[in-house]
């Protein structure tokens, strides 16, 4: 590439977002994508796009463009309806082979959906993923190191994908210039959606869907979902979350009620007590679980193991209960109750019920 | 009876970050000082690998890439039961991102011969992107089961459940294909008697061990240079910045009854705001 291509190309493909459904559910995942991706496509100059595949779709792609699309490709094959790994990458696929302009960018939710597709349209196209951001951005970048001369250069423009590493202790920009798109996906609640504007102008564009035999090697007998159930852990205000001091299963309903003092809240776990089987495999924090974020945890007889402690030290105001006052996790809480939870976590529910109450009073005074 | 099936175990050695050996002051991790174990995530892969070898018949092979110390965890593999494990070791692998590992993988996977099944873990604790298995069913034209928490095999479909969002999927495979399996699949067993004490003979014989742990580098399995490591990764790390240190001024509450304690919590934060109202 010589130095004038590199500066000489001012039209810059989209910025294209792979929406995320789930039974003809739009996942709150895909708005966050588009409040980042309204951004970076600002930034850029260029135009936000979105996919969204399944069958039956109903106002969905409204949807879209109300909450940033400028335009919506609509892929509805009854064969999409439930997220497939090979039909959903050919399809994509077929999409970003089919523009004038390639796409500058493409990004997807850290999902179980997203991090299953991701790879697999990135390596079709040999281009560069970055799992997991917590920030996106768009700069410039000058390539200086000579050990592969093929990427030295200025670049303008690039995905600034900025994602936690090693443990949380570090953030790390991670960049792929060299190669369009440029992708990423997003953790969960880290990303702030648009307010939907149903008065926004946007295309919504039908496109081919060309299904092969080899796609149809996997098939999904059945969809099963807990409505209402789901552990949102990662876009929840309020964690509460109990460990191995908590002695036994039945003491987790007292995690479950404390957290149901709260409007948007989950309950988490350790390993420990993933691995005992007192609570299944999705509520674990950390190394081997998830990572969180949430405005408050509350740390329910949890020592604060360094494998636990990376899911969730970067939480805005750690609470931690724990009769142990030499217990880690003194260390990095904000807050720490030095008491059995027993007795501890039950008089936190009375109190907040009491100021609940309260303000539930003042709210029908005010109303008045 | 069913056929034997070949099966394949992808394995990764990590740093351990449990442990203080090798933590730089700056959050990086010195992987030459750092203590060095099993990726965690394996350990579920590996008894996945070795449920189907129990249950239907087959050998297993444990194909892990890394420098020469990553052969302690594929002798790790051969004390739990594997039949054989492939080393790739390559200086000119440093520095590989996660494509460049798929298709170096890739190249490892085509050499070793034919698979039925390949089983990866979810993600490694030292790259945490999930991103390799999918990338290499990708590069092998695979159908793939990721998150998968368990699955078991009839007439060479695989019956599995996946993860998702609050829920799972009951999904039906043909094989060959590629699973990572979840944290929620059945935890490894201890390692078998017959196993260690192979791999104590082992540690004493090297004609021995090479019979059993083969290692190759990229010329040994073809793979072009131009896609691996620093010139075959799409991505690089521009810049790091530490994230704020973690703690250290906790405000204790201790020592009164636990309606006090409390109250000087709920008091002083702002647990208040997210109350369900």
């Amino acid at each position: 590439m010589t130095e004038e291509d590199k500066t000489a190309n001012p039209v810059r493909g989209e910025v294209l977002i792979v929406a995320e459904q789930i039974l003809g559910e739009l996942q709150h995942i895909t708005l966050e994508l588009l409040g980042a991706g309204t951004y970076l496509a600002g930034k850029l100059g260029s135009k936000l796009s979105c996919i969204v595949l399944g069958h039956s779709l109903g106002d969905i792609p409204q949807k879209l463009v109300a909450c940033g699309a400028d335009t919506v490709y609509v892929a509805d094959h009854p064969e999409l309806n439930t997220y497939r790994t090979l039909p959903y990458r050919r399809v994509v696929c077929n999409l970003l082979d089919s523009m004038d302009t390639p796409a500058h960018i493409c990004l997807l939710g850290s999902t179980t959906t997203g991090r299953d597709l991701a790879p697999r349209i990135a390596a079709h196209f040999e281009t560069g993923l970055t799992a997991d951001c917590t920030e996106l951005d768009i700069g410039s970048y000058e390539h200086k190191s000579k050990l592969d001369p093929t990427k030295v250069g200025l670049y303008e423009g690039c995905l600034y994908a900025i994602r936690p590493a090693f443990g949380e202790s570090l953030k790390a920009r991670i960049l792929g210039p060299w190669k369009n798109p440029q992708m990423a996906t997003t953790r969960p609640g880290q990303m702030t959606p648009l307010k939907p504007d149903p008065n926004r102008p946007g295309r919504i564009i039908s496109i081919p869907v060309n299904i092969m035999t080899e796609d149809n090697r996997l098939i999904i007998a059945e969809t099963l979902r807990e409505i209402g159930k789901g552990v949102k852990l990662q876009e929840a205000d309020v964690i509460v979350s109990g460990g191995y001091g908590l002695g036994s299963k039945d003491a987790f309903q007292l995690m479950y009620n404390l957290a149901a003092c709260f409007a948007n809240s989950a309950v988490g776990a350790t390993r420990k007590v993933v691995d005992q089987s007192w609570i299944p495999y999705e509520h674990q924090i950390g190394q081997t679980g998830k990572t969180v974020r949430p405005k408050v945890y509350i740390a329910c007889g949890i020592s604060g193991a360094i494998q636990h402690r990376v899911g969730m030290a970067n939480s805005g105001l750690i609470i931690a209960i724990n009769k142990d006052v030499d217990a880690a996790i003194f260390k990095f809480a904000h807050h720490g109750i030095v008491g059995d939870v027993f007795q501890v976590v039950p008089e936190m529910i009375r109190q907040l019920e009491a100021v609940k109450q309260e303000k539930e009073v003042q709210t029908v005074v005010s109303a008045h | 009876m069913p056929a034997p099936y070949e099966i394949f175990v992808l394995v990764k050695q990590v740093p351990d970050q449990g442990s203080k050996a090798g933590l730089n002051p700056d959050g990086t991790i010195d992987r030459a000082r750092a203590k060095r174990m099993l990726n965690p995530f394996d350990r579920y892969a590996l008894q996945a690998a070795l449920n189907v070898k129990k249950t239907y018949g087959g050998r297993v092979t444990a194909i892990s890439m890394g420098p020469p110390p990553a052969v302690e965890v594929l002798l790790e593999t051969l004390e739990h039961g594997v039949d054989r494990g492939v080393l790739l070791s390559d200086k000119r692998l440093a520095a590989s991102d996660t494509l460049a590992t798929a298709y170096a993988l890739y190249k490892t996977i085509i050499w070793a011969g034919h698979y039925d099944v390949i089983f990866c873990g979810l993600q490694t604790t030292d790259g945490d992107t999930a991103q390799v298995g999918p990338q290499l069913a990708e590069r092998l034209g695979l159908p793939q089961i990721t998150y998968c928490q368990d699955f078991r095999i009839a007439a060479d479909q695989v019956y599995a459940d996946r993860i998702i969002e609050g829920g799972y999927q009951k999904i039906i495979s043909q094989m060959p294909l590629l699973i990572t399996v979840a944290n929620s699949y059945h935890r490894l067993e201890y390692k078998s008697f017959h196993g260690s004490w192979k791999v104590q003979q082992l540690l004493r014989n090297t004609e021995e061990q090479n019979k059993y742990i083969q290692s190759v580098d990229l010329d040994v399995i073809g793979a072009d240079e131009q896609r691996c490591g620093l010139k075959g990764s799409p991505t690089i790390v521009a810049a790091t910045e530490k994230v704020g240190e973690i703690g250290g001024n906790c405000s204790m509450h201790e020592g009164h009854s636990a309606e006090e304690l409390v109250g000087e919590v709920v008091q002083s934060t702002n647990l208040q705001e997210f109350l369900a109202i």
